[in-house]
């Protein structure tokens, strides 16, 4: 067993460090949060200095690197508190992988400006982890395909030129994965209509309702082949479970070492909080989870890797890292005390943002529902 | 233009300990390129990027020099090609030494231009660029806030106290940087990978003819300064009476 990182990557984080400490101003998070802007300044900053493209193709002017990487990248940004673009990339390289020269062109050149290149039409009011319940359709007339349906919690969808919109033959009878279509949908086309949702954190995305009433698109919009749109999800599904457990990690991290600090800090009946066993008691629980989710985010990368399925054990990652996370940034909260419920307090951020991370990427619920399965499935294959 | 770029590798100051008899303790801090001299690669590129030419990064010292992990990081902020003097005899060299090293090995490769950093963060001596200029014999400057090639001269830069001194410089010439004169780039994984795959030679003390010498300078020990017990004088507000307390205890402490 080696839990060494390589040379290139103890470098790379400590670009990053670099990075973060030189062009990160201190409330930069908390101003982004607070005034609902998306964190695009330090997008740019990641791509000029070449972290932008990391994970995609060299072909397309990106530096491949293993999931490994990937993910310390990840959990490094999230643990000093800087936005991460791993998530934009995983997206855009299910593009790269299934979409037109001209739609690679267009995505590509708005992620090197730093820019959010399109916002992901998946969920609809009836289809939330039932996402085969999509009802949208795409309609074919005159030529031009039409869109008629009504996608929600669409992030970023008022900043994002287009949208990866999934739509359902519904007259197929077929099973999704024969029946749903991926298309790369102009969001400045008539038809389209926003109605904002208004959510408890992660202020610095947008959230919106879309409504899309006959929107006119072109042939050349679709992704990939028709009805197929599902295998160009699926792609990417699992590692993007792993990261989302890394961003998970290092945000816990990142409250975890703000608490640790105030507990030497903060002084009460005489002495620092640190010095009583209650406080001890969190943080050892703390760094045991912090441990835990390392361990199961970097063997479950590792199984990534080294070509082993990972399909059970990033349902259990995610699910762990997503509810550990949580409880650990809940914990930083309770030692600062009243200061961890105001706003100036970064772990009360953390708190917030972390909640989501047990409802999207897949719910607790239905990371139980696969891991529930393939283990039974492990289980009678085994016997 | 063929540049060499000295640079040194130096333990982690956060990570030094001070013993309770005031020695120094390294054993818990990991090495790493020495921060100034990362402004005279920087500045080294700049030059090979404006008027073309390579850069070659050179280090003396002893085995810790060979960390495979400190040659790629200093591949990584861009010099195409490294050079490294390692021997034992090196180890802890003062500056005379270690310009001599570097003179013998600089002749060797061959330059036009060598850039040096401001000073060591470690030691700080500010010699050693200076020294090496004098034994290569060759026009020496420091303390340059920016460099501009021009038909095969620099044009250098160098702040003083109310103005500014613009100096034209022949090559070839060692030029040791302000650690003001640029902002470091900040090596992306392509740098990073790439920097494995750059040539690095290392040279024994021998093969650059460096003559054995005995130093007549060693040092007795390297001791942390005393602490002095704080005065726990507290003067609440910013009434004129505070502050003129606040004056009388300064000058009291700095009589004393």
């Amino acid at each position: 067993m080696d839990f060494n990182k390589t040379e290139e990557q103890e470098l790379l984080l400590s670009s990053l460090r670099e990075l973060v400490n030189r062009h990160l101003p201190d409330d930069y998070m908390r101003k982004c949060d607070e005034e609902h802007r998306e964190h695009s300044e330090f997008y740019k900053i990641l791509v000029d200095n070449g972290f932008g493209l990391l994970g995609l193709p060299e072909k397309y002017g990106g530096t491949e690197v293993d999931t490994t990487t990937l993910i310390l990248v990840a959990e490094e940004l999230a643990a000093l508190d800087a936005p991460t673009m791993c998530d934009k990339m995983l997206q855009a390289d299910d593009i790269l992988e299934f979409g037109s020269e001209e739609q690679k062109k267009i995505i590509l050149d708005l992620i090197k400006q730093g820019k959010q290149a399109f916002s992901i039409g998946i969920s609809e009011p009836q289809a939330g982890s039932d996402n085969n319940a999509i009802a949208t359709t795409a309609t074919r007339r005159n030529g031009k395909v039409y869109i008629n349906g009504h996608k929600t919690f669409c992030t970023n969808a008022d900043r994002s030129p287009y949208m990866l919109c999934l739509t359902r033959d519904l007259e197929s009878n077929k099973p999704p994965a024969q029946s749903i279509s991926m298309w790369l949908l102009p969001m400045d086309r008539p038809g389209v209509r926003l109605e904002p949702l208004h959510k408890l954190g992660m202020g610095y995305t947008s959230t919106f309702e879309v409504y899309l009433d006959d929107v006119a698109i072109e042939e050349k919009d679709l992704i990939g082949k028709e009805n197929m749109g599902w295998l160009n999800l699926m792609k990417n599904l699992e590692t993007e479970r792993i990261l989302t457990a890394a961003q998970c990690l290092g945000a816990a991290q990142c409250c975890f070492n703000d608490a640790v600090k105030y507990a030497n800090q903060r002084v009460q009946f005489e002495k620092t909080i640190g010095s009583f066993q209650l406080i001890q008691e969190k943080l050892t629980y703390m760094k045991i989870k912090l441990e835990n989710m390392r361990n199961m985010v970097y063997k479950c990368a590792w199984e990534k890797d080294n070509g082993q399925s990972i399909k059970l054990s990033s349902s259990l990652c995610k699910l762990y890292c997503a509810q550990s996370a949580f409880e650990v940034a809940d914990d930083a909260v309770q030692i600062f005390g009243g200061i961890g419920y105001t706003l100036d307090c970064r772990v009360s951020r953390l708190w917030r943002d972390l909640r989501v991370y047990r409802i999207f990427g897949g719910t607790d619920q239905i990371q139980i529902h696969v891991a529930g399965r393939e283990i039974l499935r492990q289980a009678a294959k085994a016997m | 233009m063929n540049i060499i770029v000295c640079y040194k590798i130096v333990p982690e100051e956060q990570d030094i300990r001070v013993n309770p008899d005031r020695t120094l303790d390294f054993a818990r801090a990991e090495w790493k390129l020495s921060l100034y001299d990362l402004n005279a690669v920087e500045a080294g590129m700049q030059i090979a990027e404006a008027v073309g030419g390579q850069v070659t990064a050179l280090s003396v010292g002893d085995g810790k020099l060979e960390n495979s992990k400190l040659k790629k990081a200093i591949l990584s902020r861009g010099p195409e090609v490294l050079y490294l003097v390692i021997d034992e005899a090196l180890s802890g060299a003062d500056t005379y030494r270690t310009a001599q090293t570097l003179a013998l090995a600089a002749e060797k490769i061959g330059f036009d231009l060598i850039l040096c950093g401001e000073g060591s963060s470690d030691l700080y001596a500010r010699q050693t660029g200076i020294q090496l200029g004098e034994i290569l014999q060759i026009p020496v400057i420091n303390n340059i806030s920016k460099i501009t090639p021009q038909n095969g001269l620099l044009l250098v830069e160098r702040d003083l106290d109310d103005e500014t001194e613009v100096l034209e410089v022949s090559l070839p010439a060692v030029v040791s940087v302000s650690a003001g004169i640029n902002s470091t780039r900040i090596p992306g994984m392509k740098d990073i990978l790439n920097a494995g795959k750059k040539p690095a030679t290392e040279w024994r003390a021998g093969d650059v003819g460096l003559p054995v010498y005995e130093s007549k300078v060693s040092p007795l020990h390297t001791l942390a300064p005393e602490q002095t017990d704080r005065k726990r004088i507290i003067l609440d507000g910013d009434s004129e009476e505070n502050i003129q307390a606040l004056f009388e205890n300064i000058r009291q402490a700095i009589k004393q």
